[in-house]
């Protein structure tokens, strides 16, 4: 089976590169990371989406107004039937939506993102490491 | 006209078809493992994304899917182990198209990330689309292969 020899021989030809890109690449992976959970993402990621995002304070209004992500909506569980329609008055379809809470061990977040699917809004995502991977990005 | 149209093509039509389609199909494949071979930690995390594997073949995909795409896409536009080359190709399309279609049913709302940070389309419906179209041209030149 000429076809079959041919593919095996390619598969074996990439082993090598891939082999050098795993022991030298300076961006490799890493061979041991916490998973990310379904729906979660790293903040490098969202900084990457540039503008299409809409950021959602999961925590409380005190902490809210101490400081925040610029431009995040305060939106949590507490006065969820207040701060609801001004968070769909900044919302548009198709923008990804980042849900935070103070740390990466608060469930806030989830908590959110959970109610905001519930409520119909696609491209929900949890920040994690929350409030604290945003204050100590570099 | 009306008999012209339906005419059916000339072999040298064909064939020259055959010839671009392939070298087209070739070029996407070194573009589309080139766009991700210079940042495979950030591949690893869009192959994550689709929650289908553990994180160590994660890894193991990452560094390895890159090349081969690269490998693959180049013996085709030189027409060498030109088979082989196509039968790993049309495996890669159905795994992606499978990936894909996974991540739309289970309504992600993630990115493909098939070509890296190069090519940044949103969504899972027009990649799936795509590869559909990609694997009728894999099988239009598998068919004209000597």
């Amino acid at each position: 089976m000429r076809l079959v020899r041919q593919a095996q021989l390619i598969l074996l030809a990439a082993l090598l590169p891939a082999s050098l890109t795993a022991a030298f690449h300076p961006r490799r992976p890493p061979w041991f990371q916490p998973a990310l959970a379904q729906g979660e993402e790293m903040l490098p990621t969202v900084l990457a989406w540039g503008d299409n995002v809409l950021w959602v304070d999961a925590r409380s209004a005190e902490e809210y107004g101490t400081d925040h992500v610029p431009g995040a909506l305060l939106l949590n569980l507490e006065s969820w039937d207040q701060l609801f329609p001004k968070f769909l008055d900044g919302w548009a379809p198709g923008k990804k939506v980042v849900v935070y809470c103070s740390a990466g061990t608060c469930e806030l977040s989830r908590e959110v993102a959970e109610r905001l699917r519930k409520n119909g809004i696609s491209s929900v995502f949890v920040l994690k490491g929350g409030w604290e991977a945003w204050k100590t990005r570099k | 006209m009306i008999s012209r149209l339906h005419a059916p093509a000339s072999p040298r039509f064909v064939n020259v078809s055959r010839v671009l389609v392939r070298i087209a199909l070739g070029i996407l494949f070194v573009f589309a493992g080139a766009a991700k071979v210079d940042d495979p930690g950030a591949f690893a995390i869009e192959i994550q994304r689709y929650h289908l594997i553990p994180w160590i073949p994660t890894v193991l995909a990452s560094v390895y899917l890159p090349w081969l795409e690269i490998l693959v896409g180049a013996l085709l536009i030189v027409k060498r182990f030109e088979q082989g080359a196509l039968l790993l190709i049309a495996c890669l399309l159905i795994v992606f198209t499978f990936a894909l279609a996974s991540a739309t049913f289970r309504g992600l709302g993630i990115d493909c990330g098939c070509f890296g940070k190069t090519f940044t389309a949103t969504g899972t419906i027009f990649p799936l689309l795509r590869n559909v179209l990609l694997l009728a041209f894999t099988g239009f030149v598998w068919a004209g292969r000597q």
